[in-house]
């Protein structure tokens, strides 16, 4: 009898010790389905800004925060994110007018321009130009020295609609007398510039066409990254991807939103925003700006179907 | 108050236990270890196990959870609700225990789940996550059993917050399959050790069956049988020395027989030639002393008539007188010794005038009854036989009893003779009876009693006289 007695006590505490973490009262029942509420239309219309992914959508939420929490201290209003995998999405919601302002590409531009109409509303600074450059980057210990050089091998890039990303160099292998599905072995997207960046360095492309803007700022985030590729061929300079706005926004939010824009760098708050999104000032820019991009369009063709 | 109680359980427990036979003791002690050690090990193992996979569980929760965080972050961003309605899918897919995901956004809506058609009421207010936070689990109780729920923030809080649902359905039959198998085990192992047990206690009761039957023999006075040495162990040490008891018992029995026959032997030749010589002094007494002391008293009347003198004449008389006592007592001794008149007229005479005797003598009452004798003689040593035993009765009521009266019964009836003498004396306790002569003299009208094959009751309580049985079987002594 009297050997029982610590066997049963043990037994008790070694059953005793499995006990859930946590337990709460209420029964749900996963069966009974119900209608999810209409997502409530929000008292405050907030206002929406569009960024077109020009680096990955992580990396925009960040970089635009700072730029965007300026607006809204600004408009006092609400001001909401919309982020879209490409630039012809971003579009779509600048025409149909969900958006009220969006920072688009250049290519993105020209084309909204020429369909619908699309305004310039300002466009960032950036070393004391609105220029940018679309540049060639191949892996550091790559032997390819041009365009010419990448024949056959894998190449990244950015979006279908992207100026630096996908013009520019779909020109260059025309210039070369093919088009890029002969030319090179296999090409694919990755929507934003950074990872094409990373493509590269991590040797997932050979070769790869990327915004001068995105390249300066990653690599100053990242300084490991210019170790592992190499530049080996800059454009000439395109107008810089502007900020935009649809043809039907009111004329007094249009003139508000310039002049929140362009008074950015006056105070330290709009400062640290430029700051984030690695621009001096927000200036005023002209359609001209962009005709060497519509040649390049004209010489390439249609960027959109 | 405690001790009190489990003794008393335990008491009660061995009333039980102990009532039982060897055998079922021995497959109860069996059955009981496999069963306590099955179900000893069957709860410590599904303890252990359900401990385990619940902290697996837990931990796949977190990853899953996490995992699918991480990876609709961009989806969220860019509004792909087709692709995030993908990843859930896949999510759920390729977990087993995943029986749901949704994706809430930061301002608490729904954007993509893994419930067809609507969302179940109250699943979404029941667990949520800080943006600071790695996660948080809580367990729902929903109609489907527990479901591990975890919520994980999405990019720091910014794109809303992932739940994941894990049903514990899986592991709950995981480990009732393993309780399950350990049970069945468990009976299996059961059902070999009662077999095994039960050839065991085959093989050890069986010595102890023999043993307890041969000694149940043994007891009745058989010495014949013998156990048979089944195995070389305690058992069989048992049974040997058993064996070797018994022989010993037979052999003691036989000798106490042989000596038993020797005693008895002697012992009626004792009473025979003590009731011989007591014949010869008594007709010694009666033909020759007596003779002659009839002489002298015919003599001394002789004397008497011829003497002149007054003087002489008297004291002739007075000689005559003393011979004449002389003569009535060594009548009376001859009687006592042994009456002529019982080989010559019987026991029913002999006694009659024995108890007069007595009567006169004793100064007692006493009743006497002969019963069924007729005319017929009994054989003569059952005659003597009675008769004393009639005597020494008489004479221990006279000794001992202080009795006012007694009586004697001879009845002659169904193949018997029975002698009872009974008194309203004072009794006595016939366990351990009285005084060292009366009990000598009861011994002797046992062994008298018993040498014919008869024998001798006694029923006395002090205070309330005594009753003395003795009956003998008429066919043997016949």
């Amino acid at each position: 009898m009297r050997p029982l007695i610590p066997l049963i006590i043990i037994l008790l505490l070694l059953t005793g010790c499995a006990s859930p973490p946590e337990s709460t009262a209420p029964l749900v029942n996963l069966s009974d389905l119900q209608p999810l509420p209409a997502s409530s239309a929000g008292e405050v219309v907030p206002l929406r800004v569009a960024v077109a992914a020009v680096i990955s959508p992580k990396g925009t939420a960040e970089s635009y925060q700072p730029l965007l929490d300026y607006l809204s201290d600004k408009l006092d209003r609400p001001v909401e994110l919309v982020q879209r995998r490409t630039y012809a999405e971003v579009n779509d919601l600048i025409e149909s007018g969900f958006v009220d302002v969006a920072f688009v590409c250049t290519s993105a531009y020209v084309d909204g321009r020429e369909k619908f109409g699309m305004e310039l509303l300002a466009a960032p600074q950036v070393n004391g130009e609105a220029v940018y450059y679309s540049l060639l980057i191949v892996p550091k210990d790559s032997a390819a020295q041009s365009m010419a050089d990448l024949r056959d091998k894998v190449f990244a890039f950015t979006d279908p609609m992207s100026n630096t990303g996908k013009l520019y160099p779909t020109y260059l292998v025309q210039q070369l007398g093919s088009a890029p599905d002969q030319f090179f072995a296999r090409t694919f997207f990755t929507y934003s510039h950074d990872d094409a960046i990373r493509a590269v360095a991590d040797g997932l492309a050979d070769g790869a066409a990327v915004d001068s803007l995105v390249y300066d700022f990653a690599v100053a985030r990242d300084p490991s990254l210019a170790e592992r590729v190499r530049i080996i061929h800059r454009s000439p300079p395109f107008g810089i991807p502007p900020v935009v706005v649809g043809p039907g926004i009111r004329p007094q939010l249009k003139a508000e939103l310039q002049s929140v824009l362009l008074n950015m760098d006056d105070d330290a708050e709009g400062r640290k925003g430029l700051e984030a999104i690695g621009a001096e000032r927000f200036v005023l820019i002209d359609d001209s700006a962009y005709a060497s991009v519509r040649d390049l369009v004209s010489a390439v063709g249609p960027v959109s179907p | 108050m405690k001790p009190q109680f489990l003794q008393g359980g335990f008491s009660r427990f061995w009333s039980v236990a102990g009532a039982v036979s060897v055998r079922t003791k021995i497959l109860g002690i069996v059955l009981g270890l496999v069963a306590l050690m099955g179900l000893g090990v069957t709860m410590q193992v599904r303890a252990t196990l359900t401990r385990t996979m619940d902290a697996q569980l837990a931990e796949q929760a977190i990853s899953v959870t996490r995992d699918l965080a991480a990876r609709s972050t961009d989806l969220i961003l860019v509004n792909d609700l087709y692709a995030l309605h993908q990843l859930l899918q896949e999510t759920q897919a390729n977990n087993a225990d995943v029986r749901y995901a949704f994706i809430v956004d930061r301002r608490g809506q729904v954007i993509a789940h893994t419930f067809g058609g609507g969302f179940p009421a109250g699943l979404l207010e029941a667990n949520t996550v800080l943006p600071d936070e790695h996660h948080r689990t809580t367990i729902l109780k929903t109609d489907e059993g527990s479901v591990w729920d975890t919520a994980v923030p999405i990019f720091g809080g910014r794109a809303g917050m992932a739940r994941v649902g894990l049903s514990e359905m899986g592991v709950r039959q995981l480990v009732n399959t393993v309780t399950g198998q350990l049970l069945l085990t468990t009976v299996f192992v059961s059902v070999i050790g009662i077999t095994a047990a039960a050839f065991l206690t085959w093989i050890l009761t069986r010595p102890i069956l023999d043993l307890a039957k041969a000694a149940q023999a043994v007891g009745r006075g058989n010495f014949a049988p013998r156990v048979p040495r089944w195995a070389d162990d305690e058992i069989g040490d048992l049974s040997d020395s058993f064996n070797a008891m018994t022989r010993a018992l037979a052999k003691a029995a036989e000798e106490r027989a042989e000596r038993e026959q020797l005693r008895a032997r002697y012992v009626s030749g004792v009473i025979a030639a003590q009731e011989e010589e007591r014949k010869r002094i008594a007709r010694e007494l009666h033909d020759s002393a007596s003779q002659s002391v009839t002489s002298l008293m015919v003599g001394m009347k002789a004397l008497s008539d011829a003497c002149e003198s007054p003087v002489l004449r008297q004291r002739a008389d007075e000689l005559r007188g003393v011979a004449a006592h002389t003569l009535d007592e060594i009548h009376s001794l001859a009687l006592q010794l042994r009456p002529s008149v019982l080989d010559d007229l019987g026991l029913p005479a002999a006694l009659e005038r024995y108890v007069a005797d007595c009567r006169g003598r004793f100064h007692l009452r006493i009743d006497l009854a002969i019963r069924g004798l007729g005319e017929t003689r009994l054989p003569p040593e059952l005659e003597t036989a009675l008769y004393r035993i009639v005597q020494e009765s008489l004479t221990n009521v006279a000794r001992h009893a202080e009795a006012a009266t007694a009586s004697v019964l001879i009845e002659r009836r169904d193949g018997a003779v029975r002698a009872i003498v009974e008194d309203d004396g004072r009794g006595f306790d016939p366990g351990t009876a009285g005084k060292t002569e009366q009990r000598l003299g009861l011994y002797g009208i046992r062994e008298r009693a018993e040498l014919l094959g008869g024998k001798l009751t006694i029923e006395s309580e002090p205070g309330r006289g005594a009753s003395l049985f003795v009956e003998i079987p008429l066919k043997e002594s016949l």
